[in-house]
């Protein structure tokens, strides 16, 4: 990690209009990371994808995203224009979706994604595209890359078309990486392989990583550090080797709620949630 | 032997030819046991369920639940005996029936009494609030759908629940709450669970025996406790367990393709 951090993020606040009235789903999450492995986790409705979003600005139905500070490598995201934004997508901060079955144009070849993805930012000839596509989807371990350059997504399978979709977001080489669940829709064995993948690229490049996931012994095993989210906000940030030693209950409560092969079958403790959870004040 | 199930194939016909999505398989299961059916996507796990509850008619072999011998068609009585939940509560109850009618539509096919009493009855049994009964299903949250669908299958007191990935959509917070209820009702109706997941540690939690499932065969079937152990004797068995355990680095390279 570098003294400056790369992104840095504070009181961040999204909310929503809704029949009830304003429904604020991230409140005022506040962090700062440099090119490391980060892990968010939180059940479904903590906001942990959320905040993912808003740091690339990609929340178009929220009635307000505000913060008083999102800075990216000296870029104030806040104020930058439109123009500016779509410079930043995909060249410096890349998004990595869930399901590749619902993320990959259906209608357009492995290649010419993978390649529009590089030449939307930067000027290469045609011929050089191909050969650094190729080479990309080298880079993710796909065995037969002139083949799967040639295929169409439906032709090939989920694990091949998440790494496909870690080659169309690592081509423009970013700085940050934002993976979004990126294995959740894969089998554990492929999971590891995808993950080893990303582990390498990340140690390789330099690239900081914000690994949004609900799998709580992944991320801990996977990441450097942990935030974990609860109603919108951050309850406790840990180091990953550390979240064994949770303080805070709902943490507590999440690790215990997991069952586990190594202990005997039995009831498991239920996560009792606490109110006081969606408003006390963090040190 | 609540089910016995010998030489079982399942072959669908597609437009590249027949595949094979079930090769030739044999288990049993006992009277009151938790069967578990893992593997990764595709192996044929939930292939298998489908035939046992006959909602998938294309397969061959011997099944026999409960000492009978079961044939494509199955009588109502059969669907009395064994019920299924399904993985997606968003997806297996109907959006625009309540739970009331969700619920009622069983008894009165099978035209059971007291059905008002029946229905609160299995909402009670689940640990949902009476109040729910007529709300739809859309305004209930996932954990509580599940709780819906477990119901649903319940109400007929069927012996056996064909369980397809009951918690794979939901929290974890959540998936502990359903494990339990699903372990207290097992205990108290005598019921024979075959559970099909692709998480280890959810077959460590319920079962007591385990069949490993790749490319439609069983490659190995244990016990919860050998699987505890950490003795397995296929090396596939062994890296799934070793894949649920977190990554890793060194494992991850070493992880061969099978």
């Amino acid at each position: 990690m570098t003294d400056k951090p790369l992104l840095e993020v504070e009181d961040l606040r999204v909310s929503f209009n809704t029949a009830d009235g304003v429904f604020e789903a991230v409140r005022g999450v506040s962090f700062s990371m440099g090119r490391e492995k980060l892990g968010i986790v939180g059940e479904s409705g903590s906001g942990k994808s959320l905040t993912g979003r808003s740091i690339l600005k990609l929340i178009p139905a929220a009635r307000e995203v505000k913060a008083k500070r999102l800075n990216f490598d000296g870029i104030d995201l806040m104020n930058a224009s439109t123009k500016q934004m779509r410079a930043i997508r995909g060249q410096r901060i890349s998004l990595v979706m869930q399901d590749p079955k619902y993320s990959l144009n259906p209608v357009m070849t492995v290649g010419a994604q993978i390649e529009e993805a590089l030449l939307t930012h930067t000027k290469v000839k045609r011929s050089e595209a191909k050969k650094r596509a190729i080479a990309m989807l080298e880079a993710v371990k796909i065995r037969d890359p002139e083949r799967v350059y040639k295929a169409y997504p439906h032709e090939v399978s989920g694990g091949m078309g998440q790494r496909i979709m870690i080659a169309m977001m690592l081509i423009p080489d970013p700085d940050l990486m934002i993976a979004d669940e990126p294995t959740s829709a894969l089998d554990v064995t492929v999971q590891m392989q995808v993950l080893a993948i990303l582990d390498d690229l990340v140690s390789e490049r330099g690239m900081g990583l914000i690994f949004i996931s609900h799998d709580l012994n992944l991320v801990a095993s996977f990441c450097d550090r942990v935030i974990v989210m609860y109603g919108g906000r951050i309850v406790e940030t840990l180091k990953a080797s550390e979240l064994h030693q949770a303080r805070h209950p709902y943490t507590q409560g999440l690790l215990k709620a997991l069952p586990q092969l190594e202990k005997p079958a039995g009831d498991l403790p239920v996560l009792t949630r606490d109110p006081a959870w969606m408003t006390e004040t963090f040190s | 032997m609540m089910i016995d199930v010998k030489n079982l194939t399942i072959t669908f016909q597609t437009k590249a030819g027949p595949v094979n999505a079930v090769k030739n398989i044999d288990f049993s299961v006992k009277d009151g046991e938790c069967y578990g059916l893992v593997g990764e996507s595709g192996s044929g796990k939930s292939t298998v369920l489908r035939a046992l509850s006959g909602l998938n008619p294309d397969w061959t072999g011997d099944v026999h639940i409960a000492g009978e011998k079961q044939g494509r068609n199955r009588p109502k009585s059969f669907h009395k005996f064994v019920q299924m939940v399904f993985q997606d509560p968003y997806g297996s109850l109907h959006p625009r029936m309540t739970i009331d009618s969700a619920l009622d539509e069983a008894l009165a096919i099978h035209g059971l009494d007291n059905r008002s009493q029946r229905v609160e009855r299995a909402l009670y049994d689940v640990g949902l609030p009476v109040a729910f009964r007529f709300r739809y299903p859309h305004q209930l949250s996932g954990g509580q759908r599940q709780r819906v669908a477990i119901a649903r299958a319940l109400i007929l007191e069927p012996k056996v629940l064909l369980l397809d990935e009951p918690t794979s959509a939901l929290d974890v917070s959540v998936q502990a709450e359903i494990l339990n209820l699903l372990r207290r009702l097992k205990t108290e109706r005598g019921l024979t669970y075959v559970l099909v997941t692709h998480n280890l540690a959810v077959v460590g939690n319920m079962c007591d025996r385990v069949a490993v499932m790749r490319h439609g065969e069983i490659v190995e079937e244990a016990t919860v406790d050998a699987l505890r152990a950490g003795t397995p004797s296929e090396a596939y068995t062994r890296q799934l367990l070793l894949a649920s355990q977190g990554y890793d680095r060194q494992a991850a390279r070493e992880m061969i393709e099978l």
